[in-house]
């Protein structure tokens, strides 16, 4: 095998454990430890860390894995976060290499914004296809946005360990 | 050794005589039941002998305790296996009785409505998103489970319908959900109306029964149950109970608010309505 397919191997061994850890915690064990009846999301914060130390391929590509998880714990039929978080995962990373240095502000800043548009992508259906009142959708958008944000130090610590392997 | 008899010999006999008197005194005095020696050597000799016995008796226990350690450490191990597999045993009773008693449930249920054919399933996980009330299952295809298929826990209570479905796994989208809508009746008055998902009510794990007519005469504490239009679920299922009533100004989007019967959130165990004859014909 070669020094190449060796370093893929590599990366596979570090990032899929790493994101199978994060869905599983979001899709079974804080579907549990609602506070404020929400429970947060995790997954998408993976994405910012990648698109923040890895670059705009490496966003779109933990984006997509992380979008498929994320569909897989919402019982999405659709594959509209697949879409969205590997958009979202390119997107953040172009803007991140060029414009935002690499710590944990940016980092928070790139989360809140991301977390945001997933809140955003989850009410907007509910909005448009069943007419739903947005002030009430907004206060769970926040409350979920808050309650992901203490979340972000361990993931933190995570995303870039993973970077420096991939 | 003569000599020292004779001239000591009178101070000895006196000895004797004298000690050979406290003796006979003493054991005069005792009753017989011990002589001088033991009388004058008890007091001192009595601690220590008690001091000697506690000594033996503890080395002998330590000996004891070294010699049979093994031996209690083994007994202790099959102990703590035997009460290990004695709480399991507990465990697997308590399942099976609880089980026993969702059954007994059931068939109480599907002795009243024999025309429908329940599939038992475990809830296997919630999903993640704050916006929905969904959750999987544990059979799918396989089992018969097909899509719009109702579920029901063991009273008979609805809790949902089936909204996907793979081989082994299907996701059941509650009665919360505000993409739900069910053709629902009032039990008591046989009023008519829709009840469905609606978002705020959602978060307080409630629904409401919309498009109610002004004539419908409807009080709190009212049964809802599903009035089987439309085919997707069958009817007289529970759906829950009127809790409170909602009145416009124009008292055309007049709406009742209702506590679910079953426990939405808290299910573990559902069951899917597989079949439901009506008639003798299969709808679904």
């Amino acid at each position: 095998m070669g020094k190449r397919q060796n370093r893929v191997l590599l990366k596979i061994i570090i990032v899929v454990p790493y994101m199978l850890v994060l869905y599983i915690f979001q899709s079974m064990v804080f579907p549990y430890l609602k506070i404020a009846g929400v429970s947060p999301l995790l997954l998408p914060l993976a994405v910012a860390g990648a698109a923040l130390f890895n670059g705009r391929v490496a966003g779109g590509v933990i984006g997509i894995f992380a979008g498929v998880l994320c569909d897989l714990s919402f019982n999405h039929s659709t594959i509209v976060f697949t879409v969205f978080l590997a958009v979202a995962g390119v997107l953040l990373g172009a803007v991140c290499d060029s414009v935002l240095v690499k710590g944990f502000p940016s980092y928070l800043l790139c989360c809140i914004c991301l977390l945001f548009l997933c809140g955003f992508v989850q009410m907007f259906p509910l909005v448009f296809l069943h007419g739903v009142p947005v002030l009430p959708l907004m206060g769970v958008v926040l409350r979920q946005t808050l309650y992901s944000i203490f979340f972000t130090i361990p993931i933190y610590y995570m995303a870039r360990f993973v970077s420096r392997v991939i | 050794m003569k000599d020292f008899i004779t001239k000591k010999g009178i101070y000895i006999a006196i000895a004797a005589v004298v000690i050979a008197i406290i003796a006979a005194v003493s054991v005069a005095i005792s009753g017989g039941r011990g002589d001088l020696a033991s009388m004058l050597s008890q007091p001192f000799f009595r601690p220590l002998r008690s001091a000697m016995t506690a000594l033996v008796d503890s080395l002998e226990s330590i000996y004891n305790y070294m010699y049979s350690y093994d031996e209690m450490e083994a007994e202790n191990q099959e102990l703590r296996n035997r009460v290990a597999e004695l709480e399991e045993e507990y465990r697997e009773y308590t399942q099976m009785s609880q089980e026993v008693d969702r059954l007994r449930e059931l068939l109480g249920f599907s002795e009243t409505r024999e025309e429908l054919k329940f599939t038992p399933v475990s809830v296997i996980s919630w999903t993640a998103s704050n916006f929905a009330s969904s959750f999987t299952i544990s059979r799918g295809s396989n089992a018969g489970i097909e899509l719009y298929d109702a579920v029901v826990t063991s009273t008979g209570y609805l809790v949902g319908q089936v909204t996907g479905v793979t081989a082994s796994s299907a996701t059941v989208t509650t009665i919360l959900d505000t993409t739900m809508s069910i053709g629902a009746r009032v039990y008591e008055s046989g009023g008519t109306g829709v009840a469905q998902g609606d978002f705020q009510l959602f978060l307080d794990n409630k629904l409401k029964m919309a498009y109610l007519s002004e004539d419908d005469e409807i009080i709190i504490g009212d049964t809802v149950v599903t009035s089987g239009e439309g085919g997707l679920f069958p009817s007289d299922l529970v759906i829950g109970y009127v809790e409170s009533l909602v009145a416009s100004d124009s008292g055309l989007e007049d709406y009742a608010i209702i506590r679910p019967a079953a426990d939405i959130n808290g299910v573990t165990d559902v069951y899917v309505v597989t079949e439901t004859a009506i008639g003798g014909t299969e709808v679904r």
